[in-house]
């Protein structure tokens, strides 16, 4: 019972991992891309290591401890590329309805501090 | 036109892929070498992790040459990419690229990942002898804790020639212990230079365990040379 | 399926060089180029990782899942696994040749597509 529980998490992780793939494949431009490759890869290795948790009950402590060093590096990571890509000024898709960064950046600059 | 090609070109090697495919058995039976690499590797060197003790003492001679190959790429790379290092440094660099701090959630990330990803990569270069790991993979784990460290501390600068002379030091001392080999026991890299153990303790197996940290160091620099040189 | 592992592990591998193929075959920057050969590098390693797979055979590490004594009944061949580990490391140092190069190659004509890049000598 405990087999086919961590079969099907393994497998609705493995979907997550295929959506994360398409996103790569089918976004606009490149900060979508790097958001849905990120989010959704995340979760389907955290799934799927959950998954395994399951089958094997004994591994549990170990995946738990390589499920969080996933969640720390994976997003960290992406966040470093993505600051990056709009340091370089990369064009983002016209559907862009308002830019964060750069409202943030404009208010620092002009309150004296960097943010 | 080309894409027509380049389509033609991929089912001719799909085919012949294929035809590999379907045409292979699967193996039942291990062949006489890896049947004497698997009992002669736990009882002659007393090394619990086949793979290790073949890639260290039998198959030792690839294992130098590899050496070479990655001291071999670092000049390449270093010669092609280091070449305007002093003029660089002293003219104008570009002001928004390069220069920016890294952002804040880098920083403090760094702080907590860092000292598990050297921790991680010790473990691994430490334990190649006992279960999966090696000289090989802890050093790359290592070379990417470097960058990590890199891209967090960009003016905390990694010492070009600390991390020359260590992975030096670490191919030379790789040579003389083969070279011990032929002194005092069987012949070049042999690892039965020291004492062989108890099986599966940490300080077991002769000198694989030394020769796998010194392999795992020498990679390590080399690595995180070679990921500086690209950060200019 | 019915399909023995081995084949598994050996169509995913060719799968990975025909993608390889492709990428290097359809695009004309240099860096998408260098992507493909290291996806053709990759495919190549699992290929000959699979290659020494023995039926119902486990990792060749002895522990306490696999005592000495069977331990050449029951395990995996252990040599295809030492050739790749070497294989790997001498990937990632060709793959750092061809970025330097790349680096260079910007940096004196300006432009990353090899389209441009017609001449002998730059």
């Amino acid at each position: 019972m405990a087999e086919l529980i961590g079969s099907i998490i393994i497998l609705v992780g493995a979907f997550f991992l295929f959506s994360a793939g398409l996103g790569l494949l089918r976004m606009p431009d490149t900060f979508t891309r790097i958001q849905a490759g990120t989010k959704a890869s995340t979760l389907g290795n955290i799934l799927v290591l959950a998954g395994l948790g399951v089958y094997h009950p004994d591994w549990a402590l170990k995946l738990l401890i390589v499920a969080y060093f996933i969640l720390m590096t994976n997003p960290l990571s992406s966040h470093a590329l993505s600051r990056a890509a709009y340091a370089i000024r990369t064009p983002m898709t016209p559907a862009t309805m308002y830019d964060a960064l750069r409202d943030e950046q404009d208010k620092a600059a002009n309150s004296g501090d960097a943010p | 036109m080309s894409r027509v090609f380049n389509l033609l070109v991929l089912v001719a090697f799909g085919f012949v892929f294929a035809g590999l495919i379907g045409a292979y058995d699967e193996r039942q039976i291990l062949s006489a070498l890896a049947i004497r690499y698997l009992t002669e590797v736990p009882e002659g060197l007393g090394a619990p992790n086949v793979v290790t003790g073949i890639l260290i003492s039998f198959r030792g001679f690839d294992t130098l040459g590899e050496v070479a190959v990655l001291f071999m790429v670092a000049a390449s790379v270093g010669t092609l990419l280091g070449g305007k290092e002093k003029n660089a440094a002293v003219s104008a660099a570009p002001a928004n690229v390069g220069r920016r701090p890294p952002s804040e959630l880098v920083r403090n990330g760094a702080e907590v990942v860092l000292p598990l990803i050297f921790l991680f990569g010790a473990y691994v270069i430490m334990n190649g002898h006992l279960s999966a790991g090696g000289g090989f993979q802890g050093g790359a784990v290592v070379a990417s804790g470097v960058m990590l460290y890199m891209l967090a501390y960009p003016r905390g600068g990694i010492n070009h020639d600390v991390l020359s002379i260590t992975e030096s030091l670490a191919g030379v001392v790789y040579v003389t212990i083969g070279i011990l080999g032929i002194v005092f026991a069987g012949g070049f890299l042999d690892s039965a230079i020291l004492p062989r153990g108890e099986f599966g303790t940490f300080i077991s197996a002769g000198a694989i365990p030394i020769i796998s940290a010194l392999l795992g160091i020498k990679v390590g620099a080399e690595l995180s040379v070679i990921i500086d040189r690209f950060r200019s | 399926m019915g399909l023995p592992i081995s084949q598994i592990l050996l169509a995913t591998g060719f799968a990975l060089v025909l993608t390889g193929f492709w990428g290097i075959l359809k695009h004309r920057n240099i860096l998408r180029i260098i992507i493909g050969f290291s996806l053709v590098d990759t495919g190549l390693h699992i290929v000959m990782v699979a290659t020494g797979y023995i039926t119902g055979g486990t990792a060749p590490i002895v522990d306490e899942a696999l005592s000495i004594a069977d331990g050449a009944a029951r395990s995996v061949d252990p040599i295809p696994s030492a050739l790749v580990v070497t294989a790997i490391v001498i990937g990632f140092s060709v793959t750092a040749v061809m970025l330097s190069f790349a680096i260079v190659l910007f940096q004196a004509t300006k432009t990353l597509s090899i389209d441009r890049l017609t001449e002998q000598k730059w």
